[in-house]
């Protein structure tokens, strides 16, 4: 094995923990957003911030090494070896509108919490506990 | 504090399992396997795109064709997003005098004259930009979920420097359903002529033209449409907390 | 045009994009049109149920793709069962709430009627659809609708119900997203057959991951302990019909994802003993919870999660005699809490109180609603003459044939506990004093056709059970071959 291939398997390391690393590190922050903060308004944050991650790990699942985008523009007809998987970016694309649709409708009903309670701390908001 | 500690636990627990599982699955690493005998789904749209739909973008042919359902049931999210909304949000006139007769908060705020004469000329170049991306969907990164977008942007756009700037809503109610319905449409003559709900039309001209692609073009046109007018929806709901006139 | 599959899901869709148009023709299109598309969702089951008990499954392609590379429905006999219920139970509910959205005032009526047309097509969806991601696509079309519909009445808690459902099934629906990039990365393939067919090849680790994960989401949306918190509140602070489709339409698809993830994706013995162990849990905590409820719709709600919870113990038992049993409960649940919900939210509009103690002695107001409600009553603890008993029988001799003693026992123990409390409602209902003398409300015609339907439908299936047994065995033998399943969708070209 040569120094090269040395640096390249450390790089591919390295991009690994860099993607891979921040998806799940995004996703754990807006767990923790959803598990412990008080304002609805962070919470709904939260739960953006987690689909935000796991819209990356898809990304990032799909990516190949030195790999260029899935799109056949003028030069690159015959390229189709030489392509990222489509597939997560198709999916990522659902999973990002279906994560806004959400997030509008929670707001929503953040909007309608405030309005009838005048507070938008979570604690205050306990007449359905079981 | 006890709480804190639980939750610490759970999000160790949770982000090893991630990791560990996300291992068997090295960054990099080339899944597609071979793209001329296709083992893989993702083979085989790189293929098929190309070669039997022309469409340059395959994400786009992925989107519009090959999952071509996931998409319709993603513009029916948006659709019932708005719709849910609406209901949520939907004031009679006793909330209304119950609260004060607030106006919205938006009416409270006067932007500076730089900024609406900034916004009135960029509102057409941003619906232009909108309209550009879906309408080179499946040649060029973007579509009609990007256009849609863009194109809701430039709405907000408007919205926060004009206090009282307002969409029509008969319109508005016209294009979002007529749009839909056209999507379904489409797939229904898919249905009707060749047998398969929203299957292509054997037509799909050259690669890299504006018209190839068969159908893909014009469902992604619908769908700039409709995700333009459902996003503006939203945000004309939120923002603007009056009763909405029926 | 020849009826397929697919009706299932573009009828709900084309009338949802067209009913805004419609409604400004005609003003009662929104309430009109729904019935119409719902009706026709149950002719295309009588069309094609048939079809898939006597002649084997139907695949459909979608797009022009065959199976593992497009989106495919697949119509097993046992999803053709269940989507004939949805479909029954989703037209019922509609007669049934007919003419009780006339006391809506606004334009709230049309938002209304599309969430709850949509929720049947979500579930509807998940039922026939063959594809993971689409199955989460479906997922979420009924979980928006359903949070939105939760939180519909501005003078109840609905909005905190709402949020509540949101969340979870907000952590649900990323549980599922990361449950299936896991399987994609690990076998390439979204489509359900597929992904079963190579799984053999994956590794256990990821297996357990993918499997942990997917198990999770859809436990929330089953309403498995311990996430099933938002349950209650949903279906209390949700109108009346909702609560009903709650229980027959949304219930009923979460827990055939539930299934078909077990049973297809998975081995069936790799995830017995958890959904035993869980659905007992379920079971235990939801059944001695509904114990202490004072609000009829709350004590309802957690007598559905128990429900469910028995449902999942007898996936878990997972051989032939216990699933017949899981599917007739299925049904059963369906068709009897739809039911409670029905006639208790008649006795909720004439008390205008939700709670119990406002039951006393409605009977004598309500003769006919009060009479419904106890049969209903007695059906879902299983007494013998009604469908509720032979449900209870198969997953009980199901887990017997399986040696199980501990489980039959506290099943038994807690249907003592189910039995406690649903008696005591009638108690109140027929011996209860009465204390005041609100003004009538008679059900309304439809409501009435709607209720006496279902109740007829208890009682024949009780006395008769072998008018569908056969359909049943077919389907839950369908369920437990998993090569079948993917011989069916992988040779359609």
């Amino acid at each position: 094995m040569n120094s090269f291939q040395e640096v390249f398997i450390r790089y591919r390391e390295l991009m690994e923990i860099a993607v891979y690393g921040v998806a799940i590190l995004l996703i754990l922050i807006g767990l923790y957003a959803v598990l412990t903060k008080k304002h609805l308004v962070k919470v709904v944050i939260g739960l953006s911030i987690m689909d935000a991650g796991v819209n990356l790990l898809f990304v990032g699942v799909g990516y190949i090494t030195n790999h260029t985008a899935p799109i056949f523009s003028p030069g690159y007809e015959d390229a189709a070896d030489k392509m990222v998987d489509p597939v997560p970016q198709a999916l990522v694309l659902t999973a990002i509108v279906i994560g806004f649709a959400v997030t509008a409708l929670a707001l929503s009903l953040v909007i309608r919490l405030y309005r009838h309670h005048k507070t938008a701390n979570i604690e205050q908001l306990n007449s359905l506990r079981w | 504090m006890l709480k804190k500690i639980f939750v610490l636990f759970l999000l160790t627990v949770t982000g090893v399992a991630l990791w560990q599982s996300f291992r068997h699955a090295p960054f990099g690493e080339n899944r597609v396997g071979d793209v001329e005998n296709p083992e893989t789904v993702s083979a085989f749209y790189l293929k098929h795109s190309p070669e039997t739909l022309h469409t340059a973008n395959s994400v786009t042919a992925i989107v519009v064709n090959f999952r071509g359902f996931d998409t319709l049931g993603e513009v029916t999210v948006l659709f019932l997003a708005a719709t849910g909304l609406a209901s949520i949000l939907y004031r009679r006139k006793e909330d209304e005098e119950e609260e004060g007769g607030h106006l919205p908060v938006r009416v409270k705020l006067k932007s500076s004259t730089l900024v609406r004469t900034g916004a009135k000329i960029l509102f057409p170049l941003i619906l232009l930009l909108g309209i550009y991306v879906f309408v080179h969907g499946h040649l060029t990164p973007g579509g009609g979920f990007q256009g849609g977008a863009i194109i809701a942007t430039g709405f907000l756009l408007m919205f926060i420097t004009y206090k009282r700037f307002n969409v029509n809503h008969k319109i508005m109610v016209w294009l979002e359903s007529l749009s839909g319905l056209a999507f379904v449409l489409i797939g229904l003559y898919g249905l009707v002529a060749y047998g398969s709900f929203l299957q292509n039309i054997p037509w799909t001209g050259r690669l890299n033209d504006l018209i190839s692609g068969g159908l893909i073009p014009l469902i992604y046109i619908f769908i700039g449409i409709k995700v333009a007018t459902e996003l503006t929806n939203v945000l004309d709901t939120l923002m603007n907390t009056k009763p909405r006139k029926k | 045009m020849v009826i397929s599959p697919v009706h299932y899901i573009v009828a709900p869709l084309a009338a949802a994009f067209l009913i805004p148009l419609l409604n400004k023709l005609y003003d009662d299109a929104a309430r009109v049109v729904p019935g119409i598309v719902l009706g026709y969702l149950v002719v295309v089951s009588a069309v094609l149920v048939p079809q898939v008990l006597h002649n084997g499954p139907i695949t459909e392609i979608i797009a022009g793709w065959r199976p593992p590379f497009g989106i495919n429905l697949v119509m097993t006999p046992f999803s053709a069962i269940l989507a004939l219920l949805v479909s029954f139970m989703a037209f019922v509910i509609w007669l049934y709430g007919f003419r009780f959205r006339r006391t809506l005032k606004g334009g709230v009526v049309m938002y209304y009627e599309i969430l709850q047309m949509m929720m049947t097509a979500g579930a509807l969806g998940i039922i026939l659809t063959g594809d993971l991601f689409n199955m989460f696509v479906f997922v979420e079309i009924a979980g928006i609708t359903a949070i939105s519909l939760a939180a519909f009445y501005r003078d109840r808690d609905g909005a905190e119900a709402g949020f509540k459902y949101m969340l979870l099934g907000s952590l649900a629906s990323v549980f599922l997203l990361l449950g299936i990039l896991l399987l994609y990365t690990q076998t390439h393939s979204l489509n359900m057959a597929q992904i079963a067919e190579r799984m053999p090849a994956v590794a256990q680790g990821v297996k357990i991951m993918a499997l942990i994960f997917l198990l999770v989401s859809l436990g929330i949306e089953a309403e498995m302990f311990p996430l099933n918190s938002w349950a209650p509140d949903a279906y209390s602070q949700a109108p009346s019909p909702t609560s009903a489709a709650f229980a027959a339409v949304l219930g009923v698809a979460a827990v055939y994802a539930l299934a078909r993830v077990s049973y297809t994706l998975f081995d069936a013995q790799s995830v017995s003993m958890f959904l035993m162990v869980m659905g007992f849990l379920t079971m235990f905590f939801a059944e001695t919870a509904a114990i202490a409820q004072t609000d009829l719709k709350r004590m309802l709600a957690y007598s559905s999660m128990g429900q469910m919870g028995l449902v999942m113990v007898a996936l878990g038992i997972g051989n032939e005699t216990a699933l017949f049993g899981a599917l007739f409960l299925i049904i059963n649940h369906a068709v009897i809490k739809a039911l409670l919900f029905m006639t208790g939210s008649y006795f909720i509009y004439n008390n205008n109180s939700k709670r119990l103690v406002a039951l006393n002695g409605i009977h004598k107001r309500l003769p006919y609603v009060s009479f419904l409600f106890s049969l209903g009553a007695l059906a879902i603890i299983g007494f013998p003459p009604f469908s509720g008993f032979w449900s209870k029988f198969y997953i009980l001799s199901g887990a017997a044939k399986r040696e199980l003693l501990p489980l039959i026992i506290g099943i038994l123990a807690i249907t003592i506990v189910e039995m406690t409390y649903y008696l005591r409602v009638i108690g109140r209902i027929y011996f209860g004093k009465e204390e005041t003398e609100p003004a009538s409300h008679k059900p309304s015609i439809n409501a009435l056709v709607a209720m006496t339907s279902l109740a007829v439908i208890i009682v024949v299936l009780g006395l008769y059970p072998d008018l569908i047994s056969g359909y049943l065995h077919k389907a839950s033998m369908f369920l437990l071959d998993k090569q079948a399943y993917i011989q069916n969708v992988l040779s359609v070209k």
